[in-house]
């Protein structure tokens, strides 16, 4: 069913700012975060102004409205992802989330024996905690290549890779290239060679619905910032089989049965992850997303958006001089379009298309070994999500082609 | 020293401020960056003079010429900071370095680019700026 783009977007205030120069902003960062809509703010500015108090920690009224939005919250986003409540641990972000596999899971059930694969195209945050896990544990990493002419993932390496490996960490779209990955594929082979499988959703869950039972992953990574929902929450999901060989990574209040001066018993499950006060506003602002989102098909907002990126593919490349990087008109390609001018460095590109009111994205976007394989230092990024466009679209590649002709 | 700019640095304001638009203002900028009087050539380019920024390369050597007055060479693989630089350049080279350790960066406010000074952009000019005055000082200790 198609879309009402307005509508939609009546619902983020923040699509009507004017910038300072006096131009109307072309929100085209997206894979960086999304706007909120208004039901986000309102929840969260309900909480603060009507049941602030912290959660699970007292007997009065705005304690158990508190604890109660915090929990109803885990059950909405855990039900739109296809989990148990149980399985959801809050985290800050899908940073947190993987460096919890990392140092909860990873730390304590590998050692130098075993095999780590990642992807050239991740992103840091999916790299440097399997770095630093080799240097503590001597764990093998290895990188499964991008094909640099088509930019999707080289399964003939990856098939080579996983043989013999425990974990597998792969992002289930490149922030990057806009690229899905075949994860059903790689969840498949990752699991007929015993490994356990990390999907970072973070790029994916705005885009397509997870469902992560049904995917059959051991963890899924997920940011609630880039799916309408507020910074500094996310979560793990994961499985119950897979909590049991978990030990928290960072411990404190909250998490523990009983502390004496001989020592502590901790809580069980994925209570015993989230120590300290809770992020009760983050939830409650993430709980409202999901439900915004619920009123849509993902598959529905997927096609818009493809429907936008191959325009904006379409267009961009028209322009002499511009080159992309990914391939927008792929059907499973989330709507983020690197790209470069052959001769307009792109930091310089970037800050001329602002002075147009176009918000992109520039730099090596926390993913320097792709950066390295596609052998340049930055790339700007176009990213598009349900409220953009075909109008902001024109209106961009109007006056990207303006800028190439000016100052190339 | 802020709102007495040196002779050349003011000639170069009010050209700035002469510009129709934005767009042309960074044109103007282009075209600095290209006659840049004294740039660092790409060989120059060293870890020891590179000014560390995430998304574009800079470059910046502070010396006396033979005179004993500050020279500024500077070199950046993004025009708008290069010609920022440049402009700099023009504006120091010649004074002395207790003069350019008290330069402010509000000029390039004065000419119209603000947007060039804020944070998520401080990485480039900025960054640069900022190494320029520390040169200056130390060189005016010296």
């Amino acid at each position: 069913m198609a879309l009402d783009i307005q509508a939609i977007r009546s619902d983020f205030p923040i699509l009507n700012r004017i910038l300072p120069n006096g131009k109307q902003l072309v929100y085209f960062d997206n894979a960086a975060t999304s706007q909120k809509p208004q039901c986000v703010i309102d929840a969260m500015t309900n909480f603060y102004e009507n049941y602030n108090s912290n959660a699970h920690r007292a007997n009065h009224t705005l304690a158990d409205e508190a604890s109660a939005a915090l929990e109803n919250a885990r059950t909405q986003i855990s039900d739109f992802f296809g989990a148990k409540p149980e399985n959801l641990i809050y985290t800050s972000g899908a940073t947190e989330a993987i460096n919890l596999v990392s140092f909860g899971w990873a730390r304590n059930n590998l050692n130098e024996d075993d095999v780590i694969v990642v992807t050239e195209m991740e992103h840091h945050a999916d790299i440097v905690p399997w770095q630093e896990l080799s240097k503590e544990k001597g764990v093998e990493v290895r990188y499964v290549p991008i094909n640099i002419e088509t930019f999707v993932l080289d399964m003939e390496a990856f098939e080579v890779a996983v043989e013999g490996a425990s974990l597998v960490c792969v992002t289930h779209t490149s922030n990057v290239l806009g690229i899905r990955n075949p994860i059903e594929k790689i969840i498949d082979l990752s699991k007929k060679s015993g490994a356990a499988v990390l999907i970072d959703c973070a790029q994916g869950a705005p885009h397509e619905k997870i469902e992560f039972e049904h995917l059959g992953a051991d963890f899924i990574a997920i940011s609630a910032h880039k799916m309408a929902g507020p910074t500094g929450i996310g979560c793990l999901l994961t499985t119950s089989e897979r909590i049991q060989q978990m030990k928290p990574f960072m411990t404190g209040g909250s998490i523990i049965k009983k502390v004496t001066m001989d020592g502590t018993i901790f809580k069980d499950g994925h209570e015993m992850f989230e120590t300290g006060t809770p992020r009760i506003a983050e939830a409650i602002g993430w709980g409202a997303a999901v439900e915004w989102l619920d009123q849509f098909e993902m598959k529905d907002i997927h096609e818009h958006i493809h429907n936008i990126a191959s325009l904006a593919g379409d267009e961009m490349r028209s322009i002499p001089g511009i080159k992309i990087y990914g391939d927008p008109n792929n059907k499973d390609s989330a709507g983020a379009i690197s790209f470069l001018h052959e001769t307009i460095q792109s930091q310089d590109l970037a800050i001329l298309l602002d002075e147009g009111g176009f918000a992109v994205r520039t730099g090596h976007h926390c993913a320097q070994p792709l950066m390295d394989a596609l052998g340049v230092p930055s790339t700007n990024r176009a990213s598009f999500w349900i409220y953009n466009t075909k109008q902001e679209v024109e209106a961009f590649v109007k006056h990207l082609r303006y800028i190439c002709e000016r100052f190339s | 020293m802020t709102n007495n700019w040196p002779e050349n640095l003011r000639k170069i304001i009010e050209e700035f401020k002469d510009c129709f638009d934005s767009m042309e203002r960074y044109e103007l900028l282009f075209e600095y960056a290209k006659k840049n009087p004294n740039s660092l050539s790409m060989e120059e380019w060293n870890e020891e003079n590179q000014v560390l920024g995430c998304q574009s390369r800079a470059h910046v050597e502070c010396m006396l010429d033979e005179n004993g007055n500050f020279l500024l060479k500077t070199g950046a693989d993004a025009q708008i900071v290069q010609g920022l630089m440049a402009i700099t350049a023009i504006a120091v080279n010649g004074l002395s370095s207790f003069e350019v350790s008290k330069l402010s960066p509000s000029y390039v406010e004065e000419m119209g680019l603000k947007s060039s000074l804020t944070p998520s952009r401080a990485n480039g000019f900025l960054n640069m700026f900022r190494r320029v005055i520390s040169e200056a000082e130390i060189l005016a200790e010296a």
